[in-house]
């Protein structure tokens, strides 16, 4: 069957399909443990018998029962060998079934899909599987159910995108048969994290025939799934839900919807824009009678589809279009001019790559253009590896920029996502080379006016290739919305009128020709002093002439004020929220939009109340200059404050990290305080009591224990702590040493908390008097009190218990 | 026994507001200035960037389910009541692994000892959690490979040092996961080290 004709199926109707085989296979005897493959091929005409039920019950395309006959899977039962054959053999009877259905209307055939799915195995970079190796895998597959005459092919129930790329791709490189493509969904991802408009969009884009869900969960769940991918969709969705969620009865697994229940989502689904439905999991030809009953009648969802400009990671969409946010292209992972970049690519360091790309996005960069041209290094693998290393630091998706042809194609085809090609010229080896590959891998590119000729110095003879190479790229099905025109800037210090000629070309994109523009923004500076204002000022030109994107330095600040502030301006950043963002950052990073801080404290007390470190210091500063004395501002402002902090925690009106921001801030204010305390009295009257504080020995967890540690010295504790996996012997011999008041221990784990009493046992034995006080995950009141030590389940706790514990042992009574 | 499968670069999805009930945050209570949560949202994302994640699985056909004994295909014994009960009815286990790396162990030591306990301790309660979602995305992975095959998972798991399934039966499924080859250690209390590392079992019931 054409692709042509597969598109008409869809032309005023809903598509049948069918339901689930596994369930109905269990029931017909197939034992548990076997391949269900091997037995349907041995066992054909119980296949038979069920796929006729669902040709009766209305299913227009059935799917060969071979959803786990690709070689990786068919190993775990020593079967890989035999896979051509299976797939063959069960094409052919499923073919042969539909064929012969005769209670079909005379011209109304019956389908056949042949069924791909997941190897089982996870694709790197995830799992152990190589993307060709997933290619291959397929092909084996495929090539069995083309001997066995299929008339399409269904690639279901798939959690990684890359993995529907992988058999997508196999299956184009065989035949010109259509391919419909379902995932499947946890909640509103896959659990490789795509959404579905980003596998919609991938999917398409590759040269899927229709898009959409199978699995998953009920029905219910479905229709939001097909609902947010409709208004992007240029192929028919697919609907193809599990009967409600499973359970276990009697030792097997049932599914809670019944045949009507399942049946009465169908209006929804159509609504939400499905153009076929069927049944996953769980459903029988029962329940795909019931479907067809009711879609009678039901048409698809006229849609009008708007152009879109989308690229997509695998796990987000980015729109460009005028009336959106400026799409800033970061610029930086092209090692052109850039040393340390340079270096990076020749010694394959893919960290540095990675936080590049954390740093442009953090930034505000949306998409990333990224390049390997290192004069010898294999670009090829160097473009790839660094095409990888992007897709696992961020989520950005990216411009693929190579000239290399055989590097675009090896980038193309792993990256799990719809990418930009940066760049298609008009030069013959370019449109003969790099648009085909384009075409084949679904991507977007940005148009370069320049040809054989040279680089046009006029708008007018740029937009003359533009259109050439437009003409040229319609023949291979791409649209104005597949394209990013690049203006072309020259550097003004050679020739003046290039920015001119830029700002022309763009204007024209954007009124007569209607396609997005972008710009490779620093080139028109080049050579010339205070290159940022220069930059800003010509973005600034070319955004109010319709510039939609352009390729700049995210990191550089005064640039993004300016993409800001255009966009605040061209009303695309409603409220100008973006922009009032952009600016409120008072006293941190100056390149990273941030929350409003509020304004500075006015004292030590409420600088520590605020966990303001900085001004706590500083304004301790400037209280000792005015000749306050120190014990003052300890007992007025110092002590008062981490008492509050301390409050507001326990009333949890603070969380954790502002209570230790507090017990911080007032550590800065001490370390101003506290050399003046001595001179004036020698007695800091920071000595409350001395604590010794350990993890027991096998513990190596700490992080509680030095919260504690920290707030007791706040709260003017002498503390000795000893680390962590500590012997009993060293915490009684620095508990001896010191004249320690307090024996602090903490232990996590069930297998170290027995250390506390060995601790304790020590401690009398030595004679020593002090208290004990235990924590951690695993200790309990009762536990401590079993060999009579005191506890304390959080570190403000503790120090109120250390407080406590002071107070009695000096005046007998327990407060 | 199936092999050990291995699931790396994950980036699983969680639930932040785990994490801040790690650290104490009341919904109804709690105030969260905009500069704070701004501040934690930045160290959640830098607790995600600095975990080099990784998940494992093998499943395990059960031999006998007496309570409060568990035991495996190859002899294994694992006990504890409630380990039983999920365990009752199933006919294999899943038992899984996850791990941060060490590098975010190095981050969280170097902030303590910089004084910048504060960021310290965020990183430290998102790193638990997002290691801890590895193991809900291994769940999900194994649960959808075994609902074509008329499968189900139990939908809890248990770890070792929860509830009566005692800590030291850690020793057991870090051999049968064979933790040492994901660079996992564990000392003599049965602790994995690096810290943000973490076994589980499962159970697997239906035809």
């Amino acid at each position: 069957m054409t692709k042509k004709d597969f598109r008409k199926l869809f032309n005023n109707r809903i598509v049948l399909l069918d339901g689930g085989m596994g369930t109905l296979l269990q029931e017909a005897g197939m034992p548990g443990g076997v391949c269900p493959e091997k037995w349907s091929s041995q066992n054909r005409d119980l296949v038979i018998d069920i796929q006729k039920s669902y040709i009766e019950a209305g299913s227009d395309i059935i799917y060969t029962p071979t959803f786990g006959a690709n070689p990786i899977k068919l190993t775990e039962y020593a079967l890989s060998g035999e896979a051509f054959e299976l797939n063959r053999i069960l094409a052919e009877t499923s073919c042969y079934i539909a064929s012969g259905a005769t209670s079909r209307p005379a011209g109304k055939k019956v389908l056949v899909a042949g069924d791909i799915s997941s190897c089982g195995n996870l694709l790197e970079p995830f799992g152990s599987v190589g993307f060709e190796e997933a290619v291959e895998n397929v092909k084996a597959q495929a090539r069995g159910l083309l001997a066995g005459g299929v008339d399409l092919f269904v690639i279901e129930t798939i959690m990684d995108l890359q993995e529907a790329r992988a058999a997508l791709i196999a299956i184009k490189e065989l035949c010109d048969l259509p391919v419909m493509v379902t995932m499947t969904y946890e909640g509103n991802r896959t659990l490789m994290g795509s959404d579905p408009v980003s596998a919609l969009v991938t999917l398409q884009s590759l040269g899927a025939d229709a898009v959409g869900c199978n699995c998953s969960g009920g029905p219910a769940e479905m229709v939001d799934l097909i609902r947010q991918m409709k208004p992007y969709a240029k192929v028919p969705l697919i609907a193809k839900p599990n009967a409600g969620k499973p359970r276990l009865e009697n030792g097997r697994t049932v599914f809670d919807m019944d045949p009507e229940s399942f049946a009465s989502y169908a209006e929804a689904l159509v609504e939400a824009g499905s153009n076929a439905l069927g049944g996953c999991c769980g459903t029988t030809p029962e329940y795909i009678k019931k479907l067809k009953e009711a879609v009678t009648g039901l048409k698809p969802v006229k849609h009008e589809r708007k152009p879109y400009s989308l690229v997509c990671s695998n796990r987000r969409t980015v729109e460009i279009h005028e009336t959106l946010p400026f799409a800033v292209i970061g610029e930086r992972l092209n090692p052109t001019g850039k040393k340390a970049l340079k270096e990076a690519l020749v010694n394959r360091d893919m960290d540095y790559v990675s936080d590049l790309a954390r740093e442009q996005v953090e930034a505000g960069a949306v998409l990333l253009d990224v390049n390997a041209g290192v004069p010898g290094i294999n670009e090829k693998e160097t473009l790839a590896s660094m095409v990888m290393a992007v897709c696992n630091a961020v989520d950005t998706p990216i411009l693929v920029d190579t000239s290399n042809a055989e590097a675009l194609e090896q980038a193309l085809r792993i990256y799990p996502g719809r990418a930009v090609v940066n760049s298609v010229s008009g030069e013959k080896e370019k449109i003969e080379k790099i648009l085909p590959l384009a075409q084949k891998y679904g991507a977007m590119f940005v148009l370069l006016p320049v040809d054989d000729n040279g680089v046009p110095e006029t708008a007018e003879e740029r937009i003359e290739i533009i259109k050439d190479v437009y003409k040229k790229a319609k023949k291979l099905g791409f649209t104005r919305e597949d394209i990013l025109v690049d203006g072309l800037v020259m550097t003004i210090a050679s020739k003046p009128e290039s920015a001119v000629e830029t700002l022309k070309v763009i204007s024209w994109c954007k009124k007569r020709f209607r396609a997005n523009t972008t710009i490779g923004l620093s080139n028109v500076s080049f050579g010339l002093p205070s290159r940022e204002q220069i930059n800003s000022s010509f973005l600034s030109m070319a955004i109010a002439c319709g510039l939609t994107t352009a390729i700049l330095n995210p990191n550089n600040r005064q640039i993004m004020q300016n993409v800001k502030a255009c966009d605040a301006l061209a009303a695309r950043d409603k409220s100008a929220l973006a922009y009032i963002g952009l600016f409120s950052d008072q006293a941190g990073n100056p390149d990273k939009p941030a929350q409003p801080l509020p304004k500075g404290p006015k004292s030590i007390y409420e600088a520590v109340i605020n966990g303001d470190a900085a001004s706590a210091a500083e304004l301790a500063r400037q209280v000792l200059i005015t000749g306050k004395p120190p014990r003052l501002i300890m007992d007025d402002e110092l002590i008062p404050a981490i008492k509050k902090v301390g409050e507001l925690y326990e009333d949890k009106k603070y969380f954790l990290p502002q209570l230790i921001k507090g017990a911080e801030a007032m550590e800065k204010a001490m370390e101003v305080i506290l050399p003046e305390l001595e001179k004036d009295s020698g007695n800091t009257g920071m000595n409350k009591g001395t604590i010794v504080i350990a993890t027991v020995r096998g513990d190596v967890h700490d992080i509680g224990k030095n919260i504690v540690a920290m707030l007791l010295r706040n709260y003017g504790f002498n503390v000795i702590d000893l680390g962590k996996d500590v012997e009993a012997s060293r915490i009684i011999d620095a508990a001896k040493a010191n004249n320690a008041d307090i024996i602090a221990l903490s232990a996590l784990m069930t297998t170290t908390m027995n250390q506390m009493p060995k601790v304790m046992s020590v401690m009398k034995e030595e004679g020593l008097t002090c208290d004990m006080m235990v924590g951690g995950a695993a200790v309990d009141s009762r536990f401590a009190g079993s060999f009579g030590a005191h506890y304390a389940n959080d570190a403000y706790k503790a120090v109120k218990l250390a407080e406590r514990l002071i107070n009695q042992s000096k005046t007998g009574v327990d407060l | 026994m199936h092999e050990i499968k291995v699931m790396k670069n994950l980036k699983p999805a969680y639930d932040k507001n785990l994490i801040y009930a790690r650290l104490g945050y009341d919904k109804t209570r709690t105030g969260l200035p905009p500069h704070v949560h701004e501040e934690a949202e930045r160290l959640i994302k830098k607790a995600e960037n600095t975990l080099s994640l990784v998940g494992a699985y093998r499943i395990m056909d059960i031999a006998e389910t007496s309570p409060p004994r568990v035991v495996l295909e190859d002899g294994t014994i694992l006990s504890g009541i409630k380990l039983a009960e999920l365990m009752k009815g199933c006919s294999q286990a899943l038992i899984m692994l996850a791990t941060g790396g060490g590098k975010i162990m190095e981050l969280i030591g170097r902030l303590q000892e910089e004084g910048r306990m504060s960021e310290a301790v965020v990183i430290d309660a998102a790193a638990s959690e997002i290691t801890d979602s590895v193991l809900d995305m291994v769940m999900l992975h194994v649960s959808q490979l075994l609902r074509s095959k008329g499968k189900i998972l139990t939908q809890r798991r248990f770890s070792p040092g929860y509830g009566d399934f005692d800590i030291l039966q850690q020793k057991e499924l870090y051999r049968l996961m064979d933790g040492e080859a994901f660079g996992i250690s564990m000392n003599e209390a049965c602790m994995l080290l690096p810290e943000k590392s973490v076994l589980a079992i499962a159970g697997i019931s239906g035809i």
